[in-house]
């Protein structure tokens, strides 16, 4: 969600929170393949740090979530556990075919439902898994929503 | 070069059962489930096979479960082929032969509902907690989809999971 | 008069050549380290406002506290840390600009605010009430414990060479009569390389990057802070990069306050770029066996050598 204790972002924050978005990387039950993919657009190769973009270890200080994989019954508590701790505002990435509907595993055992039922989401990335210029691209699509 | 094959039907010839072998670095041979324990010890200490990993398949002989050994040096990868009857499986556990099978047999019992017997810490690993005791997804019996968690059931476990990490 | 005073001193810390200064040269100092060091990785690296993006973006933020966190050492930790870094930048400066206002002893004042961000750091971590909090503020007291012994050793080698001035201004005065205190002897020069190996140990770069060990301990003392108080902490680090070297010109090559420094200041980012960019981390117990065998060993030898007057 991008508003902060229920405000709309001032001018000078929202510049701020284009130029220098922190991206925190979740797995909600993937099979590894969108985060393969969300590793490589964090190469060298496609120099994200250009745009400010760095990787952060704790969700607190994250400014864009990025969630792979359908949300499965083992892992739902543990999404809505780190939804709840990231600091607003903040940007919710479903990444790949199994975020955004089930995907392959549509009706399987174990599985909750999309990443939307769970979270509230605001950029959906479609692929399976996409590359890292399209989800470089649905970055962007995100940040100029702010 | 030893012939894995000719030498554990050497050792074992009451039971090891039918062997096929489609290709020359693949073998299945099918052993009885009650020596398990002691092929798999002959096979990994005396013959120095590595477990590769353990697979599970519900045919209509039964529940088979297939370890896979595979003899680095001869080149050859034998699946010993043991079946567990059913309505409710059973098999020693050979995780106090080898370490790496413990992790593999607590995944077979969850997704299969294979009992081993012997086996050290058999709680459940893969499946979540509030997965009903007793069904087990991989089983042909086993149709239909799990439904989607309505609104309700998604709040309930946002209450449960607020009451769990609260203080 | 006193109300002028008051409005002067206050202008002093707060502006300059306190945080504003400081911080400006702590940010840019921080860009250039992140675009060289993209360079170095043949990438194209951060715009120059990056840091100062970095800084607005965490400000405008929430603060979210944690429920096991005790809340008020955990929210004021980090503006003890600025607060003292702040202080330490003002009297820095002052001791190159006008060194007659230092006084005996400012040097001893200087090493006691310099453990202060440290101890932020420790304490904030270990007020977060996470398990990876505690554990990179137990690293950090082992790194303080490690790398402060040496540097004090190494400070009181310059002290002793230059026949007893205690004062930062004193020795600045000291280095305008006889020149650059590196080019005293062996010992001046044992001395600033066992500082410039306590730079990256100070700053947590390069193979010293053992409290924050990102992958490996989540944030470490910084995994529940977000928001304003991160903001602090991030201040603090750009806020020493710009400090440290220039304590380490003062103390060698004279005041900070001229042409030359910048040259210096240069160098100094340069060889801590470098380091950063070609070292492996180290396990905490590896730095802690260098920081109290080879590196001690190479600090007492050159204050013996001061005490017989090389």
């Amino acid at each position: 969600m991008t508003v902060k204790d229920g405000k709309q972002l001032g001018k000078l924050s929202r510049w701020a929170l284009k130029k220098s978005p922190w991206v925190f990387h979740l797995n909600a039950g993937s099979c590894n393949n969108c985060d393969i993919e969300v590793l490589d657009a964090l190469t060298p190769k496609y120099d994200l740090e250009r745009f400010g973009v760095t990787l952060v270890g704790s969700p607190r200080h994250a400014d864009i979530l990025l969630v792979t994989g359908v949300v499965t019954m083992q892992t739902l508590p543990r999404v809505l556990h780190v939804y709840e701790q990231v600091a607003r505002p903040c940007l919710v990435v479903a990444i790949g075919a199994c975020a955004n509907s089930c995907g392959i595993f549509d009706g399987s055992y174990h599985v909750v439902g999309p990443l939307d039922k769970v979270i509230p989401v605001d950029v959906y990335i479609p692929g399976c898994p996409p590359k890292p210029e399209a989800i470089i691209d649905g970055v962007v699509k995100g940040l100029s929503k702010l | 070069m030893i012939d894995p094959v000719k030498t554990l039907q050497a050792k074992f010839p009451d039971d090891t059962g039918t062997v096929e072998q489609p290709s020359v670095r693949r073998a299945y041979v099918d052993i009885t489930a009650a020596r398990v324990k002691d092929i798999a010890l002959f096979v990994f200490e005396n013959l120095g096979a590595r477990l590769v990993t353990m697979t599970a398949v519900e045919t209509t002989r039964g529940m088979e479960l297939l370890y896979h050994f595979s003899f680095d040096l001869a080149g050859i990868i034998v699946t010993l082929r043991a079946i567990a009857t059913m309505p409710e499986p059973r098999i020693d556990s050979i995780s106090c032969i080898i370490d790496g099978a413990e992790y593999i047999e607590r995944e077979i019992a969850d997704l299969f509902g294979v009992e081993f017997v012997g086996h050290p810490n058999a709680v459940r690993f893969l499946l979540a907690d509030d997965w009903p005791q007793g069904v087990y997804p991989y089983r042909k019996e086993y149709r239909g989809k799990y439904p989607y968690r309505t609104e309700e059931e998604l709040d309930e476990v946002r209450e449960e999971m607020r009451r769990r990490w609260a203080k | 008069m006193f109300l002028s005073e008051v409005l002067m001193y206050i202008g002093l810390v707060v502006v300059f050549p306190g945080f504003l200064f400081t911080a400006a040269i702590g940010l840019a100092a921080v860009w250039v380290d992140r675009k060289v060091s993209a360079r170095i990785q043949w990438r194209v690296g951060p715009p120059w406002y990056q840091p100062i993006a970095d800084i607005v973006k965490l400000l405008s933020k929430e603060t979210v506290v944690g429920q096991n966190s005790a809340r008020f050492t955990f929210l004021s930790a980090p503006f003890i840390g600025l607060a003292a870094v702040v202080v330490l930048a003002t009297i820095l400066w002052m001791a190159s600009i006008c060194p007659a206002t230092g006084f005996v002893g400012d040097i001893v004042v200087l090493l006691y605010l310099l453990y202060v961000p440290s101890l932020a750091i420790i304490i904030g971590g270990s007020a977060s009430g996470n398990p990876f909090g505690a554990l990179g503020a137990s690293r950090e007291m082992k790194l303080l414990l490690a790398y402060e012994a040496s540097f004090l050793v190494a400070v009181f080698t310059l002290v002793l060479k230059s026949g007893g001035i205690l004062s930062l201004g004193g020795l600045v005065e000291y280095q305008q009569s006889y020149g650059p205190m590196i080019a005293q002897g062996p010992s001046a020069i044992i001395a600033f390389i066992v500082t410039l190996v306590y730079l990256p140990a100070k700053l947590g770069v390069g193979a010293f990057d053992i409290p924050e060990a990102e992958c490996e301990l989540i944030a470490g003392p910084y995994t529940e802070y977000s928001g304003a108080p991160l903001a602090a902490f991030k201040l603090i680090r750009a806020m020493l990069m710009a400090v440290l070297p220039v304590f380490i010109i003062t103390l060698f090559a004279g005041s900070a306050w001229n042409p030359w420094a910048i040259l210096w200041f240069v160098l100094i980012l340069v060889a801590l770029i470098v380091f950063k960019n070609t070292n492996p981390r180290l396990r905490i117990d590896q730095a802690l066996r260098f920081f109290w065998g080879p590196l001690l060993v190479l600090s007492l030898v050159g204050i013996a050598l001061a005490a017989v007057g090389l």
